[in-house]
Order: structure tokens, then sequence, then C-alpha cells
């Protein structure tokens, strides 16, 4: 234990001396709002998802910004008492299908792979860009997903499933190519809280509203709907979106709302996964909530050209006469440089890299299987088990086969 | 062979047929001693022929032999997940940086025609020495030459004279003047020194006022380009000795500014130039003549970097997401009625730089009536639209500001800037991007990779190491588009897809029904065959 604490000094001792990582903060939030079941009886589980699209576009993150998955239509279900309309409370206050919905897929494009592709971004050219997920190291997400789920799946569609391993794998290579700066992912569905178990990429806050082997409710239903409106899970902090965080310049932090959490509430035991997050507990409980739920936009207002504007306006008038003349001096520089590039030698030599390079620094060359995160005690226990099961239906066989043809059988 | 049954009290007989008739067979064979030997010793059939057991023996062995030779490499051929060779070893020093040191050696030509040939010979080694010292960022040095006329053929590096042909960063003209002094002109690339006759340095000093004062001077003009490129390089995974000791904070906070401001590179930008009124009038704007004559110049300069679409429109009776004559300034992030105004982002396929007029009669808090929202455009609050000149010159400042050029300088200066910073953003960036992919290629198996993405990588390798070579000039921004393009193309290759994640249990579940009942009779019979074979050499 020592040794290792004495070899992570120089690291540490390094990392202190690096220029320190400017803080930087998101520069735009990003939601990717999901529910993954069909048919009239899973109402509820579009009527989660678009109460959360409700609560985010409150809070200020533009449609472009919203990545909505339906995949069903309730409104215009037959079996709707209210047509064209879409209730998460028996109280019918608010029609959560008005105006300005902008679903992103709908019906059968709501599937596996294009939630994958959604996340990696591996679409192909006629894809829109409203159907993309546009994000980069500055971008906050919200990934919000509801449905039918087991141990470590989703369904989709009733059709097909998505695994923990898949999703955590998507992650990471969204972790890998700087797509997102800092994430935060809620599920509602049963057992729940496996489907981020397998998560490995940092900067990632993960809760889910119920354990391995327990199930999720639904809140209460709508005798004139005819069936369940809301998952608990959803309901409560939608509650607490609803009454906590009022307007944009809310301080609610995320612990806040993980606190709100209350399993004789829920009916189940909602989990939070801090690990992830650099700073761990402490600092992914520091985040406010409207760092994923709102939309911050640092605008730099312009006060120089307000009053003296004439000054700018003068120097910037001379600066555009310039250009005219401008620019067809750099074209024939432009064409000049491109005659002379074809017959130029590359002259100027680069310094060919020292070979003192601190070459160190680990390649990260083995395997990370998804499941890493979960160290696996039992790991060569099971296979033993998995082998001495095959060995023993052998064993019958050949016992089997050896009884029949042994003659002491008569 | 069929016998009929002699004796149905006897217990062989009663057990099974076959047993019956080979133990009716044996008896025949010793008839009187009868069912009581029959009952405790079974007959041995018939010994086999050895042509029977050769056939059997090879029908064995050929069942084996086509599933060895043909069921195996077909189930292998077909369940094998294609895997391009990529040169991950090369993708990883790429990401490092250790393929690539960038430098950005800018050529500075010194135009002193007043000075004598060995004067100048002079002041240029001196200041070249003083600005060495100054420069603590190996990555970013100024390389000072003599702009002569071709009979001067010696120049103090030894490199050919003549300033026109190379790629010049800045020229500096040292001219005689009544006082100390510097200009930077602003329409072209060019800073006025002025000296007075006295500072002229003498050949036997090692220093001059005059040369300290000039690469003091050029210092200061190049300090922003140095510090964005210092961050970008220490924000990228290139080893730390390569960069430079922190910035101040001052500086390091406007660092911070400017890469959120700036939007992510893209060859192509979409403009959309935004009337909206919040009545019925004005309902029109000159806008074609505006951007002719104010936006044309600025973009047709920037066309190097990138290419712009434009488009635009006006929207009646708009209201913004927040009212009233004074606005504050954390309303200002609500005052985008993102839900109504129709700004999609969706105009073909490149980012969208937004450019809002509103004709309302509003301020905010402080004075100012526009601003601008980072990574996404610019707002500008005017009642009266019939003059959009303002209108248009605050649009081309946020415009430069979005695209990331530095703040000070002349524009010349900012667009050369512009360039260096941009290709050495997508030199890091498309390097970044190959480590990214050589990292997911070793960490996803199952992830299966075309031959396309393997031509991305060699495409992009072979413009990263073009631009690196000639980094700071216009051909390294182009190889480096390339290189990015390639780069991007390869890691977001369509059908590079990994939801096919099973677990060893479905493996388990899928094989075990299908290859039970084959291998098992497969095996028992090459396992009774082989216990055969040991029990017929061992009776030899």
């Amino acid at each position: 234990m020592r040794l290792s604490k004495l070899l992570q000094l120089p690291l540490v001792l390094t990392s202190l001396l690096l220029p320190l990582p400017v803080a930087t903060e998101h520069t735009s939030n990003w939601a990717v709002l999901v529910s993954t079941s069909r048919f009239w009886f899973n109402y509820r589980h579009l009527a989660n998802v678009l109460s959360l699209y409700r609560t985010v576009k409150r809070l200020g993150i533009p449609d472009s910004q919203i990545i909505l998955m339906l995949p069903d239509d309730m409104a215009c279900n037959p079996r709707n008492a209210f047509p064209g309309t879409v209730y998460s409370n028996a109280d019918r206050a608010v029609d959560l299908y008005g105006d300005n919905i902008e679903v992103d897929y709908r019906g059968y494009e709501v599937t596996v792979e294009n939630f994958i592709r959604l996340l990696t971004d591996r679409v192909g050219e006629e894809m829109p860009r409203s159907k993309r997920l546009l994000t980069d190291d500055g971008s906050n997400i919200l990934v919000y997903m509801t449905g039918h789920g087991g141990n470590e799946f989703l369904k989709f569609q009733d059709a097909e499933e998505i695994s923990a391993f898949d999703l955590a794998d998507a992650f990471e290579q969204m972790w890998e190519k700087k797509r997102y700066h800092e994430l935060l992912f809620m599920i509602d569905t049963c057992q729940a809280n496996t489907m981020y178990s397998k998560f490995y990429s940092p900067n990632i806050i993960a809760t889910g509203s119920s354990e391995i082997d327990e199930s999720s409710y639904s809140h209460h239903a709508d005798n004139d709907v005819g069936v369940a409106v809301i998952d608990r899970y959803t309901y409560y902090n939608l509650e607490f979106l609803e009454t906590k965080v009022r307007e944009p310049s809310s301080k609610t932090t995320v612990g806040d709302l993980f606190d709100s959490y209350d399993s004789a509430k829920i009916h189940s035991n909602a989990g939070i996964r801090y690990d992830l997050f650099p700073g761990g507990e402490k600092a992914a409980r520091e985040r406010l909530l409207m760092d994923f739920f709102g939309n911050v936009q640092n605008v730099e207002v312009d006060t120089t050209n307000s009053s003296s504007g004439n000054s700018t306006d003068a120097e910037w008038e001379e600066d555009i006469l310039a250009l005219g003349k401008k620019i067809s001096e750099l074209r024939k520089r432009q064409e000049a440089l491109d005659l002379q590039a074809q017959a130029q030698v590359n002259n100027s030599s680069s310094v060919p890299p020292p070979g003192s390079l601190k070459s160190e620094v680990k390649l990260p060359t083995s395997k990370i299987r998804a499941a890493k995160v979960e160290v696996d005690n039992s790991w060569f226990g099971k296979k033993a088990v998995g082998a001495w099961a095959l060995a023993g239906c052998s064993l019958v066989w050949l016992a089997g086969s050896y009884l029949e043809s042994s003659p002491s059988a008569s | 062979m069929a016998l009929n049954h002699q004796d149905a009290s006897s217990p062989a007989a009663m057990r099974e047929p076959g047993e019956d008739s080979t133990a009716s067979v044996r008896r025949d064979a010793d008839a009187p001693k009868g069912a009581v030997v029959a009952a405790t010793k079974r007959k041995e059939p018939p010994p086999e022929t050895l042509g029977s057991i050769h056939l059997r023996t090879t029908v064995i062995l050929s069942f084996w032999a086509i599933i060895v030779f043909f069921g195996l490499p077909l189930w292998w051929k077909t369940t094998a997940i294609y895997r391009a060779d990529l040169p991950l070893d090369e993708m990883m020093d790429w990401d490092k940086g250790v393929a690539c040191r960038p430098v950005f050696p800018l050529r500075i030509s010194i135009e002193a025609s007043s000075l004598q040939e060995h004067e100048a010979q002079h002041l240029l080694r001196t200041t070249q020495h003083a600005l060495d010292d100054l420069n603590d960022f190996s990555a970013h040095h100024l390389r000072l030459q003599l702009a002569q006329p071709a009979n001067a053929s010696i120049s103090a590096d030894g490199s050919t004279t003549g300033g026109l042909e190379d790629e010049v960063a800045l020229t500096i003209k040292v001219l005689p003047g009544p006082e100390q002094a510097s200009e930077l002109q602003s329409y072209s690339p060019v800073l006025d020194i002025y000296y007075t006759p006295n500072q002229v340095p003498s050949s036997s000093s090692s220093s001059s006022p005059l040369a300290t004062y000039i690469a003091n001077q050029l210092r200061t003009i190049f300090a922003e380009e140095q510090a964005m490129i210092a961050h970008l390089l220490s924000t990228s995974s290139a080893p730390p000795e390569r960069s430079p000791k922190a910035p101040p904070p001052e500086v390091a906070e406007a660092l911070a500014k400017w890469t959120s401001r700036s939007m992510k590179y893209s060859p192509t930008y979409h403009l959309t130039f935004s009337l909206f009124t919040p009545t019925a009038t004005p309902s029109s704007w000159d806008i074609e003549t505006a951007i002719e004559e104010h936006m044309k110049p600025l973009l047709d300069t920037l066309s190097s970097i990138s290419n712009f679409t434009i488009d635009t429109q006006v929207q009646l009776y708009a209201s913004p997401g927040v009212s009233g004559a004074l606005l504050k300034k954390e309303d200002l992030s609500g005052f985008i009625n993102a839900a109504e105004w129709p700004l999609s982002p969706s105009i073909g396929g490149a980012p969208t730089i937004n450019f809002i007029l509103y004709a309302g009669d509003m301020e905010v808090e402080g004075g100012g009536r526009s601003w601008l929202i980072p990574q996404w455009g610019g707002v500008v609050v005017q009642a009266n639209v019939t003059d959009l000149r303002p209108t248009m010159l605050i649009f081309s400042n946020q415009l430069l500001a979005l695209l990331g050029a530095p703040e000070a300088g002349s524009l010349p200066l900012r667009l050369m800037t512009l360039i260096r910073v941009r290709s050495a953003g997508l030199l890091l960036k498309a390097s970044g991007t190959l480590g990214s992919l050589a990292r997911l290629t070793r960490a996803l198996p199952s992830i299966s990779i075309p031959q396309s993405v393997a031509e991305g990588v060699y495409t992009t390798i072979e413009h990263l190491r073009k631009a690196c070579d000639g980094l700071g000039g216009k051909e390294a921004l182009r190889n480096a588009r390339i290189a990015e393009e390639a780069a991007e193309k390869a890691f977001f290759e369509k059908s590079m897809v990994g939801q096919v994640y099973f677990p060893d249990e479905h493996k388990v579940a899928v094989y075990l029904p299908l290859l039970g009942p084959i291998g098992v009779p497969l095996v028992m019979g090459l396992l009774k065959d082989f216990k055969a074979w040991k029990k017929r050499r061992s009776a030899i």
C-alpha cells in the first residue's frame, strides 16, 4: 500500500508542475429524453418524458438542443378520451402535448441502433442536424430514459433491448471523442440502477429509480384516461423541479434533488452513482441543477459601441474600406504562393522529436471490458461453476452410456 | 436370424427382444443345460469383421474431418468481425504529440533601407537575440530576416533572402523619425518603427535600445497569439514540457472566454440574418445591399479559412423572451425566444451563426444595445432599421469574435493569426481524433472496422504530416482541414456501431442447443471407437 502511494507521488508532483487547466465551464446544454415503450397501457412512459421535456424547455434549453424520442403517439391514440393531449396528472392542468412539441425520433425510429447512433453521432450524411446530438467538449448533457427494463437491460418497443454494457460503451465513445463535458443520467424503469452500474466513463452522475430485483411503480392513474399517467420516481423528480427550481437563476444543487428522494414515497430505492465524477460525491452534489436542466449562456454585452459609437464606427469603416484593397493584394500573394508552392521544396525542416520524450506515459493497451467498474471477485468461481455444470452433464451422459453398455447391468 | 420363442418362461427371453435373439442362438449351441445358464451368462455377439471396423472408423473420422476442416473454418469466418488493420502505434504517437512537434516559425522581415547594410545586419542580430531572450515558448518563435534587394546575398542565419518568397508574417519598416515610436498599419501586416539617429546601434555593442524596443513591440503584438497557441497545446494531450509556464490569471481567464466563445471549426458556416419586429412595422430592411457592402469584403478575406453561406429572414409580431424597456444582464440569455422564433439550426449541413436585429426600443442595463451569445451569434437591438451600417459593423465584429480571431492588432494581422491558430487547433483535433480511434479500437474488440476507416486514417496521417511540416502558412491550414475532415469521417464511420454486446451466457445459450445434439454423438462415437481400438490392441 505504502509503495503504491510512493509511486503515485511523482505523478502528483508532475501534475502540480503542469499548467493548471483553466476551470472551464460548460458552454451549452443538451437533453436526450427517451421513452422506449409502445402501446396505450404504457401511456405513463410517454407522459414521463413529455413532462421532463416541458421542464427543460421551461428552464431554457432550446428545442434545437433537445432530442426527444417518442415511440408511440398517445395523443392521437383512438383510446385517448382526450384527443390531442397528453396529461401527466389526473388533475389534467397542463397539457403536455400543447404547442411547440418537436419530436425528433418518433414511432419505429426509436430503436436501440438509432439511439446508439445518436449518442455516438455515427449517422449518415442524410441525417438532418436537428436529429443529431451536436455536442462538444463544453456540453452538459441530460440523458433521461424510461420504459420497461430488467437486470442490465432496457426494452425498446417490445422488440429489442439495450444492455447496460452497450450503453456504457456508447458513453465511453462519447467521452473518448470529447462529446460531453458532464453528463447526468436518469433512468426510471424496473431495476433501473443496474443500467448505470456498468458505466466506466468519467464525468457522469447517474441516478435510477430502483435497485436490482426491485420494481419501479407508477404514481397514480387517471380514471378518465383509463391508465396510469406517471411513474413515481419521475413524479417526485418533477415535483422537486417544479417547486424548487422556479427560474433559470436558481441555485438548487443536484445534491438537493437527490436528498429529496424518499423511498417511502417512491416505493423503491432510488440509486445514485457519484464515483465517476471527478471530485466524487462532494463535487457532484455541488453541481447546480441548472447545469443540466437549464441552458446557460454567458452573454457578452458590447458596451463600447453604445455611447462612443462614433470612434469604433470610424475605425471599422476604415478597416472595411481597407479590406477591399487587401483582398486584391492577398489574392495576388496567394497566387504567387500557389505557383511557388509547387516548385518549392520543403526547406523548413521540422525539428525531429527528441528521443528522450517521456514515453512512460502508459499506453492504454489493455482491453476495457464494459464490466470493469464492478470488480467481479467471483469471476473464476462463476466460470468454475459453469465448467462444472457442463462437465457434470457430460459425466451424467457418459455414466449413462457406460451403465448401458456395461455387462453388469444384467 | 429370427428364431421362434422356445421358452416363454426363460428370464433371458423376457428381457429384451435384441438379447432374446442372441440368447436363443447361444442356447441352441449348448442346448440341454438350458435356462439357468442363459440367465447368468450372456452370450457375446459374433466378432466384427475387420472390414466393418474399418468402415466405422472411416465414417467417424470423415465426420470429424468435415467438422474440423470445413465446419470450424466456416463458423470462424462467418462469425468473425472484420477489423481493418490500423496503424495504432502511429495514431497514438500523433495523439501524444510525439509524431509532430508543432512549431510556428514566423518570418518577420525587416526593411531598413535607411540603414547601412552592416548596421541592418547588426540590428537584426541584436533584435533576434533580444527576442530569443524574451521568448519562453519554444513552439512559437519569431525569426527575423532582412528584406532587401537582390544584391544582398547573405543574411544572418544563412537562409535565402527575399522576403517575398517566404510567407512573411509581418514586415517591419525601420524609418528615421523625430522620436522613438511604432505604428501598426491597418491595411497590411506592416509595423512602422521610427527611431532617432542616435539609436542606431554601433557595431561593437551587443545590445541596443532600438533592438530591445523592436523586440518588445513584436512580443506585444504576438503575445495574444502565443497565449492562444500555448493554451491549445496545453489543453491537448501533448507532452507537458512543451507547453510554457502557466499564464497569469487574467490571461487565463481571457483564454477561457475565447475558448468558450468561439465556434467549433467547420469548413462552412451558415450565416442567418434575421429581423424581428414586435409589431407589423418595419416589415422590410435593405439587407442585401448592407451585406454586399459591409459583410462581403470581410467574408471574402475569411474565405481562406472557411466558406460562408447566407440567408436572411424577417419575422413580424415577434416578441422576445423577456419584456421591458430596460433589459437586465442576466435576462439576456432568455431574450431569444427559442420556442417561437424560427431559428432552425438545420439549414444545410453547416453550423449556423445567427445575427439578430430586433427592431425594438430596448436597452441593456449599463447602456449596451448589442450582445454576443457565445457559439451562437449576436443580437442587436435597434429601433430604426433604415440605416443598417452600424448594425452590420457590429455584426462583423461579432463574427470575427465568434470565429475566434484575436482581439488586438490590425485586421490583416488578426486574420493571419486566426489562420495559424486554426491550423494548430485543427492539427491537434485531428491528432486527438486519431488517438481516440486507436484507443477505441483497442478497447472495443467487438466493433467492426471497415476498410474505409483505415483509408481515412492513412489520409489523415499523410495530411497531418504535411500540415505539421509547414505550420504557419496557408498550405498548413488546407492540409489540416483535409486531415481533420478525414479523421472525423473515419471516427464517425456509420457502420461502426457497437451494439452487439453478448454476455457469455447468451453465447452458451445460442450454441448449446445447436452443438449439443451434434457434439455428443460425435464425441461419444470417437470415444467408443477409441476404446474399442485400445481393447483390440491389448487383446493382440
